[in-house]
């Protein structure tokens, strides 16, 4: 089996370490749990973006051409994993409609879709993984919430992070109100109607400041990227990590980092 | 019409939207009233029909689509099976054409030299066609009977919400029309602002010349109109008044009350998380011999007004909607802006994408997104209304859709449209890419502040230009400045001799 990492242009830039810990986590659960010999995590290299910008705002030729792309460079992968839950619902999602129905690049967006998986439903629905098995040595006691990308809906996994990790004792995890709200990123959106988008990411804030958790788990980098902007804009000390980051912190494979508004 | 609902055009959302997001009585009364409707439809459906629930909005999308792909056959139909009953039908291309229709059956009762009266129940289709302004510019007295309606229009106020038309406004606003427009004495209390309503109202349903309704649904088999209200008050307009109109989009029409069930099991769950409102009417055909209640003459006025086009387009799926206003209550946009931010009689999810279409639909093919421009983007396309359809439309592909429009015909903004493409355009070239992002993480390193609670490997740009103005002026973008995850991966490459 060949794993392949889908890194998301958003991730490289603004949130390496969510890619590395990604990698840390998918490696430790290879060797440590399944034992599994030879499977590594690899990166394709030519590997850019997925096209979900221009998708989303009225260029979908333009994101035809980066899908076909993505099909060619994870075209020799079993599995392709990434901790972004919005790019992930964009390949299993969007993609298709892109394509006529029958036509060569319809089968080929078909089949990646199939394949391609975000990070805590890699583990929980194709590695089976029990989050027991993932318990660090010292579990963490402190308290930290959940924020589930919007995207995640359409592929049935919003509001799967916290019950996951709340199994493999990343911290104690507090149930955050009004979780199904989006958190107002929603790509430009966010700088074309700012003082709406701000306005539900201030009330999010409020709601994650409402847990007394210092840490917040947010399973996309875009969403991660307004709330950790935001607050560190209002001085709120708040620490914004992907679910892998949580993950790798838990196992000991990541130092925890400080608590500030954004990634160490 | 009022210019809440129908403003100048082209119409611009954001300073709506700007005041909106500061008022903070709306933000309040919006909020709280969209949250709690929210919660409250996931926790009947759960209680009632549990993993069923998907099952049934499968069946009731089906059914749904199966009229609409029937409809010519169901409209004839139902006219002729109405007829049978004695109700009288008429068709309405357009909206001018329907108000046309009802001013000519008024006129045809009309007592001379004296004001005709209406007593009309809540109707959104009345709403489009701008049957209020037409009824008064010809001196038809018309009272809105449902309650919100009712107090939004002695306030000159207009809906925000396709289910709670008041939805922006609180008992303390309503206890002050009271006393100012009806002489009542001032209460908060909820009965007893009900009970003055219904003083004022109640002799005006006997006294009234006409009554006017809606319909939630067509039956063709039945040739009758089912009606749902929670106030009884379309009961009454149909029982006092000597001649009845109901309006109705065409795309009303179902089967038959053999398709009903699964719309009656999601209607009123999905607006107001009850079984089932209060009451349900069925109306066919006029008053017969040997009754005592009900309209000597009925009639149905079916309106197109765009929808044969809607149905002509891709955007056929719009014209399930069954107008339960869920979609507004789990839009978390929708919840910060409220419905006049829409411009329309529509707000919210659906009036987004449905204001331009039907608009685009009614013959003004290029001013339709033109418009209402702003629409399609007003929204972060996080698929709660998707989700809380009953009828399954897709809305997001909808608002993705007119997001394409909007740009091939120039109407997005231009520097935001040659960002994407230089942003494609190196995404093509994977060195240039990374190039790209590396020049992002070196600028951020330069011109980026560094704080204590930062760490080193993070740095915050606090003022972007271009597109990123409107990030930053809020906001601070956080960018890793540190090692990059390629570096690191590399650097693991060759540490453990390239064998991983």
């Amino acid at each position: 089996m060949r794993i392949a990492l889908f890194t998301t242009c958003l991730a490289e830039a603004l949130a390496p370490r969510a890619l590395k810990a990604t990698v840390l986590v998918l490696e430790h659960v290879l060797e440590h749990v399944l034992e599994h010999e030879g499977v590594t995590v690899e990166l394709p290299a030519a590997q850019t973006c997925c096209g979900q910008p221009m998708l989303s705002n009225g260029l979908p030729a333009d994101a035809a051409i980066l899908a076909r792309r993505m099909c060619e460079i994870f075209a020799p992968y079993n599995a392709v994993v990434t901790p972004s839950g919005s790019c992930c619902s964009v390949v299993r999602e969007k993609y298709e409609a892109l394509f006529t129905h029958g036509s060569a690049d319809h089968k080929a967006v078909v089949a990646l879709a199939a394949k391609t998986f975000e990070l805590i439903e890699f583990l929980e629905t194709q590695l089976k993984i029990d989050p027991a098995t993932l318990r660090g040595k010292t579990p963490s006691a402190a308290p930290i919430t959940c924020h589930d990308a919007c995207h995640l809906r359409g592929i049935h996994r919003h509001g799967s992070t916290a019950p996951y990790l709340t199994r493999a004792c990343c911290g104690e995890v507090r149930e955050l109100p009004d979780a199904a709200q989006c958190c107002g990123f929603g790509g430009m959106f966010s700088t074309q109607f700012p003082e709406v988008s701000t306005a539900l990411g201030e009330e999010k804030l409020a709601h994650v400041a409402s847990t007394g958790a210092a840490t917040l788990v947010a399973s996309d980098t875009g969403c991660a990227a307004h709330l950790a902007g935001l607050a560190h804009r209002k001085n709120v000390a708040l620490r914004v990590i992907s679910p892998a980051e949580a993950l790798a912190e838990s196992l000991g494979l990541l130092e925890t980092g400080a608590p500030n508004g954004g990634k160490p | 019409m009022n210019p809440l609902i129908a403003p100048p055009l082209p119409f611009d959302m954001k300073p709506r939207a700007r005041d909106a997001v500061r008022d903070l009585k709306l933000q309040q009364f919006v909020g709280n009233a969209t949250h709690l409707k929210d919660t409250q439809r996931g926790g009947i459906f759960g209680r009632d029909f549990g993993h069923d629930y998907d099952e049934l909005r499968t069946v009731a999308r089906d059914t749904k689509q199966y009229a609409l792909d029937h409809l010519d056959e169901l409209l004839e139909r139902f006219i002729t099976n109405a007829e049978k009953s004695g109700a009288k039908v008429h068709a309405a291309t357009t909206g001018r054409e329907a108000c046309e229709i009802a001013l000519n059956i008024a006129r045809a009762h009309g007592a001379q030299g004296r004001a005709m009266s209406c007593v009309k129940s809540k109707s959104m289709v009345t709403e489009e066609i701008g049957l209020l302004p037409a009824f008064e510019a010809a001196g038809i007295k018309t009272l809105e009977t449902d309650l919100g309606e009712f107090i939004l229009q002695i306030d000159g106020d207009a809906p925000s919400h396709i289910v709670t038309p008041m939805i922006h406004k609180d008992r303390v606003a309503t206890a002050k029309s009271f006393v100012r427009e009806l002489g009542a004495r001032y209460t908060e209390d909820p009965t007893e602002l009900t009970m003055i309503a219904r003083a004022h109202m109640r002799g005006l349903y006997r006294t009234a010349d006409l009554g006017v309704s809606g319909a939630n649904f067509l039956l063709a088999d039945e040739g009758a109109a089912v009606i749902c209200t929670n106030e009884g008050n379309f009961d009454l307009s149909v029982g006092g008044p000597p001649v009845h109109i109901v309006f109705v989009g065409i795309e009303k029409l179902i089967r038959g009350a053999r398709d009903l069930a699964p719309f009656l099991k999601l209607l009123a769950r999905s607006g107001t998380a009850q079984p089932l409102t209060v009451y349900t009417s069925f109306v066919r055909g006029p008053r017969r011999v040997g009754e005592h209640g009900g309209p000597k003459e009925l009639h149905f006025v079916l309106v197109d007004a765009g929808r044969v086009g809607v149905l002509a387009s891709e955007k056929r799926d719009l014209l399930r909607c069954i107008r339960c206003g869920a979609c507004l209550n789990a839009c978390p946009v929708y919840r910060k802006v409220g419905g006049h931010s829409y411009g329309s009689m529509y707000a919210g999810p659906i009036g987004a994408v449905l204001t331009p279409e039907l608009e685009r639909a009614q013959g003004n093919t290029d001013a339709g997104l033109a418009n209402y421009a702003d629409l399609p983007r007003a929204s972060s396309l996080c698929g709660a209304c998707y989700e809380a359809c009953p009828v399954k439309i897709d809305i997001p592909k909808f608002l993705m859709h007119d997001r394409a429009r909007l740009r091939e015909r120039g109407l997005s903004p231009k520097s935001e449209g040659h960002m994407l493409k230089l942003w494609r355009w190196l995404a093509e070239r994977p060195a240039m890419f990374r190039f790209a992002i590396r020049a992002v993480r070196l600028h951020a390193r330069m011109l980026g502040s560094k704080d204590a609670r930062s760490g080193a490997e993070h740095s915050w740009i606090k003022s972007a230009p271009g597109p990123g103005a409107g990030w930053t002026q809020s906001r601070d973008l956080g960018i890793a400045t540190g090692e990059s995850f390629r570096d690191w991966f590399a650097r693991r490459d060759n540490k453990s001799g390239g064998g991983r």
